[in-house]
């Protein structure tokens, strides 16, 4: 006798079956699919046939996902009772399709496509990618020679690549906090992952995958624990409903301001912010060149994505707590990053800590928290779009110089080893400095229209001190910068000079790219940012 | 004039395959790109000179918005500053093709940068937006730095260029602060725009001080003169238009520029005034104790723009003529002497004038070139040079006697004056030093080699601007009334100055003549000079004060990464930690209001056990051994179980016993691999930090979670549980019923989780466990009878009899019991998680007495096969109500009377549950075959590698899988 328990008692509220807006979320599905399908690969393609299915699938995904955003931004509209934000809450308030997001999307997988080149550049290591080929044996045994014997290979690296990406394209799109906490993991987890596959110098690479890991994992339960004040203070996890909160509620303040830092921890932490860099530094020396770059560039437009829209939807109504924390971490992200680099001797690490000292920068736009005007005046959202644009392909292009600058034990990071570069290889050498001269920001490079945009938000916005501290830093910073290209053109190579591995068509198309964009954005940079500023503000 | 800009830059592009094409006589064609534009900007001349002067503009939109456009802007002082730029780099052109010689490999390079940096620079003095400006600023500064590194093999020339490039850099950027703060101020980058608004207020006058500071750098000034000598690396024609035409006069052009809206400010006249002077003695009298003429001739620059600065700083009518008139006379001598050095370098091989002699009967038309130049600069009259020195000494006479609307004491007009007199004695000294050092006959000197002949074409373009710098002298009528255009932007003085030659017996004439008479004496006097100056080199030196400022950069950069960037994970988790505790700790202090209503404890019992929680905490925290530290955990674990036992909730707490006695042996397994000590090093202050912060931070989150639980506004969602449980769930367990009724889509995602976790840690721990294929009948197992047959394959020293038995004796009794909390948990503590857990810890006591061959005794199944068959059930017991008409998980009662055992009551999550305890079971499986008979196969393989003779039976080897 069966008795279904739901009878006997009083019925229970019926539960609506959630609507998916799956247009919207197409390319978020397209990749999730991509790398749900290389898992696949793995499991039933032979070994010998994986890594070009593998590199096609991701390719191909990323194009045809770049494709959706491209549809999906076009058919954007106006957000109901809004003059500037465009686009959308779908997925029941889980996600906001608005301008920002899409820009994001678009940004991470140009991001991730110049990036999976790198990932399959099998020329430098005589036919193999620059990944070990069994992670799982410890470097120098038996088991690691017979897996290079027998050419083993890695290609689980694209689909945890894809999965990172979509984590990448969640994090600023999310407009709740679950979603948002969702994102940071499927984003972070791949990446602790890939960190410490390197093929060379694999201690130093699982090192870094080990440090990177336990101290994410510790910042990303800092985030849940700030989520769970924030749920607590607000009663909901929908970032309107927080807002809403934030502006009339009066009690229960040290609820919000603590959850509001413990969730900052998280995010600074991923941007690589002081004091929560640290693992910056030690991650992008041992991670494998390709995966470095691709976390640079896209790691940042996530965490930075989330971070605005975490703030300035959520915790608008509260910049005035918030602010004097953003000026601290900002002036100390940009001074350490600065002066820190100046004493580096290992060209990964030098980048590192320019990475750091460029997060400073765009916290500073942040900070500014300038929403704009009637007029053409460049707002926060848009000059940090901008800026993480221009770092993204600078970045991407600097380290696809790093592989591919190489001696026989590998990538030559040792910067007193890459005097004389511009003498070798004038042509990789100018490049390389073209880079340099971006980070910089000397005009004409794209360098230099990031940092005035972010500067003249941060202005508008009323923090004018912050752009001089920026300014000065700045030259600090450029002081390291122009010491790389004084090593590489006018220094005399110690012993045998640097040699540049002639790459696969690739890495150059990747350095190619990364060059003229470099240029163009410097040049004429008011396309992208026309782009940039109409994608707006955020829907709420 | 974007076109014109735009032109150069092309061909700089170009230029590379020119001089591939034609060798050095490429700079010839290269020549024409400054000569053409020079021709369109002497086109202009009626337009934009003269008393009614209009400014031509050209904009074009570049990024709107940022408000950055392409304005260019052709006005009397661009004009004049546009003609020199244009026209000496067009004769620096021509002249490399002579300097260089055939088939130099640089040239390429050197071409390219060369042209872009002439179109940089007349980019800058045509600039109309203040931002454009600094656009080019910079790239002059990127483009100088390429050419002053030119020769990149000699330590020398890097470390110039390298100098150049920071200290130009540095001023720019502070400039860049300026102008931002300015626009900001006004509303608009144009400066036309700003300089009509004439703002005033401290943040004008901050940014003024910072434009200097950009001026002032890239023009040498003290103290930032010693980038300039350094510069002086660069190929001749560099310097030669590096110092008289473009990069140092780009800080004068932009003082100029400002002076009619800003020199008022306070700062201004001070500042400018003071380090002008200072600048030209300071250069003239280092100038003096040179003895490469090129260096001497560096010098001489520095001590020049000292005067310039001073002069065109002044903002008076009179001043603004005398500027832009000395700005003319300096460039037409100073790029004639330096086309001179490079000729002489060229053709003798030496620039030292203690080997140079002789020169001046070898080369007579050099003589006459020199002469005319050098008698410029020393202000001979009827050189240009004269008439311009005359019109600054009256223009400070004017501001000395009257103030000339300057608002200058008379003593500081006459100070200034004063200095610039004695500036002008040295500048004569170190003209007649030039003259003689190059040319005159001296003891003992001897040429490296004998000179060369002087090709025409190299020698004309110096020849042209010495014959200019003469001609010129004679046209002060007509000069005055094309200056017009800017002079009259400030206010009429009471004495109208003109540029003459003759002026009639008045005192700058005086002057002039004191200035000359000095020098003369001075130089003949120059070896009593020499040792006197000779005395004054300890004197506080710029130069040194950067190199510190430099190494202090470097020093910090090691100390701050030294001390954040050990690569210490306790640090980076520390400092963030740190940051944890004080950012939102602060947060939570701060708005502190009140406790609210805390309980104490309900039960005294919770406080003994708080504190044994504690005490158990510090002491683990404490401990150096691995093992103390684990049991200590451990006992704090088993504290919390208490806790919730206290609490009132019996399965919370059965299930945290389990979980952490399953913990603490799995970490006892993992832990005999491992060194018993956490480090073996004593204690130090660092771990009394650790401590120290690791208590802060667990005070801070007890914090948070008191604030949390105090900021309760709304009813537990908890409070409907109970009734829920029951009514729908059909238990009375309501924690057992949350996990497989209320939250069952929960715990299905959970149960995934679980089976790729284990089999992750599985596959991760070691490639492989056994779990392949079927499990193999052991061959190490021959007595078939006994019980714990396996028991036979470990050492006798590690076995146990009575261990041995009791397992035997309960092991089936606890795999019954945890299956009875399968059954019962649905409404008595228990439940397939607790039971699971149960049933793994019989596992866990068979190999611990019997060994890993005892475990698959004891469980001879492939833990895969246990983990997915849990899954299926699972999967199974969620999907079956649909064959029924229900929802996924959807539970029901199925109850009826069974012969034996009466009424029996069941709910068909239980099913479910029961897939978690076959998870749970594989799980167990997993972590004891990996980390347990993993870890001892992997210890026998080490010991047959150490003793090859002992345990025949260890596995072989694993190969690739």
């Amino acid at each position: 006798m069966i008795h279904p328990l739901l009878v006997s008692a009083s019925a229970p509220p019926p539960i609506d079956s959630p609507t998916i807006q799956y247009g919207d979320l197409s390319p978020l599905l397209v990749v999730a699919a991509v790398a749900l399908l290389g898992v696949m690969v793995e499991a039933f393609a032979p070994r010998a046939l994986r890594f070009t299915i593998q590199t096609a699938l991701a390719i191909g995904g990323i194009v045809v996902a770049l494709a959706a955003t491209v549809w999906v931004g076009l058919g954007l509209d106006r957000a109901s009772g809004d003059v500037l934000a465009r686009g959308r809450v779908v997925a029941e308030g889980a996600v906001a399709v608005d301008g920002p997001s899409v820009f994001m999307w678009g940004l991470v997988l140009l991001f991730a496509l110049v990036s999976m080149l790198l990932f399959a550049e099998r020329r430098l290591e005589g036919g193999l990618s620059a990944f070990t080929g069994q992670a799982a044996a410890p470097p120098g045994s038996a088991m690691e020679r017979e897996a290079v014997e027998h050419r083993i290979e890695h290609t689980e690296v694209f689909p945890l690549a894809m999965f990172a990406l979509v984590g990448m394209m969640l994090f600023p799109a999310a407009n709740d906090l679950l979603t948002m906490f969702v994102a940071l993991e499927v984003l972070s987890l791949p990446l602790y992952l890939l960190c410490g596959l390197a093929r060379r110098r694999r201690l130093l690479s699982q090192e870094s995958a080990m440090k990177y890991f336990l101290l994410g994992a510790f910042s990303s339960a800092f985030f849940a624990y700030g989520i769970a004040l924030v749920y607590g203070f607000a009663g909901g996890f929908g970032l309107g409903d927080i807002d809403q909160a934030v502006s009339n509620r009066i009690d229960g303040q040290n609820l919000l301001l603590a959850g509001i830092a413990l969730m900052a921890v998280g995010v600074m932490f991923k941007v690589g912010a002081v004091p929560f860099h640290a693992w910056t530094p030690d991650v992008y020396q041992g991670a494998p060149t390709a995966v470095t770059a691709f976390m640079a560039a896209g790691t940042k437009v996530a965490a930075f994505g989330a971070m605005l829209r975490l703030f300035f939807v959520a915790f608008g109504g509260a910049s005035w707590d918030w602010r004097p924390m953003f000026w601290v971490v900002a002036i100390l992200t940009m001074v350490v990053g600065a002066v820190a680099a100046v004493t580096q001797s290992d060209v990964k690490r030098m980048l590192a800590y320019s990475s750091i000292a460029h997060a400073g920068f765009i916290l500073v736009g942040v900070t500014g928290a300038f929403v704009g005007t009637r007029d053409a005046s460049v707002t926060s959202v848009s000059s940090v779009l901008f800026y993480l644009t221009v770092y993204g392909f600078s970045t991407i292009g600097a380290f696809a110089i790093v592989t591919i600058v190489r001696d026989a034990s590998g990538e030559t990071t040792q910067l007193s080893r890459w005097a004389g570069l511009g003498r070798e290889s004038p042509l990789v050498a100018g490049a390389f400095a073209l880079f340099m001269l971006a980070f910089a920001g000397i005009p004409l490079t794209s360098g230099f229209i990031g940092k005035w945009a972010v500067f003249s938000a941060a202005w508008s916005g009323g923090a004018w001190p912050l752009v001089v501290v920026a300014v000065l830093a700045s030259v600090v910073a450029a002081s390291f910068y122009v010491r790389v290209i004084v090593t590489m053109f006018f220094t005399e190579p110690t012993g045998e000079g640097p040699s540049v591995a002639v790459p696969s068509m690739a890495t150059t198309a990747v350095i190619v790219v990364a060059v003229v964009v470099t240029v163009l954005l410097g040049v004429v940079p008011g396309p992208v940012l026309d782009l940039a500023q109409s994608a707006g503000a955020f829907v709420r | 004039m974007l076109l014109l800009v735009a032109i150069h830059l092309v061909a700089a592009a170009v230029a590379p395959a020119l001089t591939r094409l034609m060798d050095r006589r490429a700079f010839l064609v290269l020549a024409l790109v400054p000569a053409g534009s020079l021709a369109w900007i002497l086109a202009q001349t009626s337009t934009v000179t003269g008393p009614d002067a209009r400014a031509v503009e050209q904009v074009t939109p570049w990024v709107p918005a940022l408000d950055l456009e392409l304005a260019f802007s052709l006005g009397t002082l661009s004009w004049f500053l546009a003609v020199l730029v244009t026209g000496v780099g067009a004769l620096v052109l021509v002249y490399c093709a002579w300097y260089f010689r055939p088939g130099d490999p640089e040239i390429w390079r050197f071409s390219a940068v060369l042209t872009g940096f002439a179109g940089s620079m007349l980019g800058l003095v045509l600039s109309e937006d203040f931002l454009l400006l600094f656009v080019f600023w910079e790239l002059t500064t990127v483009f100088s730095y390429l050419l002053v590194g030119h020769n990149p093999e000699r330590k020398a020339n890097r470390r110039a260029a390298m100098n150049a490039l920071i200290v130009t850099t540095f001023g720019g950027l502070a400039m860049l602060v300026g102008i931002i703060v300015l626009g900001q101020r006004v509303g608009t980058y144009r400066i036309a725009d700003i300089v009509a608004a004439e703002p005033s207020g401290a943040a004008v006058t901050a940014a003024i001080a910072l434009i200097l500071v950009g001026a002032v750098s890239k023009s040498a000034l003290v103290p930032f003169h010693f980038w300039l000598p350094g510069a002086m690396a660069a190929p001749t024609p560099v310097s030669a238009y590096l110092h008289a035409a473009a990069m140092v006069k780009a800080g004068i052009f932009l003082v100029a520029l400002l002076a009619p809206a800003f020199a008022d400010t306070p700062l201004w006249r001070p500042s400018l005034l003071v380090l002008g002077v200072l600048t030209m003695l300071v250069g003239g009298l280092r100038a003096l104790r040179q003895h490469d003429v090129k260096l001497l001739l560096a010098y001489g620059t520095v001590s020049q723009l000292g005067f310039l600065m001073a002069i065109v700083g002044l903002g008076t009518r009179n001043a603004a003529l005398a500027g832009v008139a000395m700005i003319c006379a300096h460039a037409l001598f100073k790029a004639a002497l330096f086309m001179v050095v490079g000729i002489v370098d060229r053709s003798c091989g030496t620039r030292d004038l203690r080997q140079l002699t002789g020169l001046a009967r070898r080369m007579p038309v050099l003589l006459v070139v020199t002469v005319l130049a050098a008698a410029s600069m020393a202000g001979i009259p009827p050189l240009t040079g004269f008439v311009a020195k005359e019109t600054v000494f009256a223009a400070f006479e004017e501001v000395a006697r009257t103030g000339d609307g300057t608002g200058l004491p008379s003593w500081a007009g006459w100070l200034v004056l004063a200095g610039l007199v004695v500036g002008s004695l040295l500048t004569v000294a170190y003209s007649l030093r030039f003259v003689w050092g190059v040319f005159a006959d001296k003891d003992g000197a001897e040429l490296p080699r004998e000179p060369d002949a002087i090709p025409a074409g190299f020698l004309a373009p110096a020849a042209v601007l010495a014959v200019l710098s003469l001609v010129v002298g004679f046209l002060g009528r007509p000069w005055t009334t094309l200056v017009e255009g800017y002079s009259t932007a400030f206010p009429a003085g009471e004495h109208e100055e003109y540029l003459a030659l003759w002026h009639g017996f008045e005192l700058p004439l005086l002057l002039s003549a004191v200035a000359v008479a000095g020098g003369v004496v001075l130089h003949l006097q120059r070896y009593r000079t020499e040792v006197l100056q000779a005395q004054f080199t300890r004197l506080p030196d710029a130069e040194r004060g950067y190199q510190w400022g430099m190494r202090g950069v470097d020093r910090l950069a090691v100390e701050v990464t030294g001390a954040t960037q050990r690569g210490s994970l306790p640090l980076y988790l520390g400092t963030i930690v740190l940051a944890l505790v004080l950012v939102p700790g602060f947060a939570l202090v701060r708005q502190f209001d009140g406790l609210g209503d805390v309980v104490a404890w309900q039960h005294p019992a919770q406080a003994v056990v708080a504190v044994i929680m504690a005490v158990a905490a510090i002491a683990a925290v404490r401990s150096r051994k691995r093992l103390k530290a684990v049991i200590l955990v451990g006992v704090a674990g088993y504290g919390m179980a208490v806790m919730f036992v206290l609490h009132g909730a019996p399965d919370l707490g059965l299930t945290q016993v389990l979980v952490e006695t399953v913990t603490l042996v799995i970490f006892l397994l993992v832990l005999r691999r491992l060194p018993a000590y956490f480090s073996d090093r004593p204690l130090t202050i660092a771990r009394w930090w650790r401590v120290a912060i690791g208590v802060a931070a667990g005070v801070a989150v007890g914090g948070f979670a008191l604030a949390a639980s105090g900021a309760r506004t709304l009813p537990p969602v908890s409070e409907a549980f109970a009734r829920e449980a029951y009514d729908f769930g059909g238990g009375e367990n309501v924690v057992n019923v949350t996990l497989v009724d209320i939250r069952a889509w929960d715990t299905m995602g959970e149960l995934s989780v679980l089976v790729v976790a284990a089999t992750g840690v599985a596959s991760l721990i070691f490639l492989i466990t056994g779990r392949t294929g079927r499990v193999r009948p052991d061959e190490a197992i021959d007595h078939p009878s006994r019980w714990l047959r396996a028991g036979r394959t470990l050492s006798e020293e590690r076995r146990s009899v009575v261990f041995e038995i009791v397992t035997r004796l309960v092991f089936h009794m606890i795999m019954v019991f945890s299956l009875f909390l399968v059954f019962s948990g649905h409404n008595e503590p228990g439940g397939g998680f607790a039971g699971g857990l149960i049933a793994g810890l019989a596992l866990m006591v068979r190999y611990l007495a019997g060994g890993r061959h005892e475990l698959d005794e004891a469980a001879p199944v492939d833990a895969g096969h246990l983990l997915g068959l849990g899954l299926v059930i699972a999967t199974l017991s969620a999907l079956a109500p649909l064959a029924f008409g229900g929802e996924v998980l959807q539970s029901a009662v199925v109850d009826g009377t069974l012969p034996v055992l009466g009424y029996v009551k069941l709910v068909t999550s239980l099913f479910f549950d029961f897939g978690v305890y076959l998870v749970v079971v594989g799980l167990m499986l997993d972590v004891l075959r990996s980390l347990g008979g993993g870890i001892d196969r992997g210890a026998e393989a080490e010991a047959e590698d150490d003793d090859p003779s002992s345990v025949p039976d260890a596995a072989p080897a694993e190969g690739i899988s």
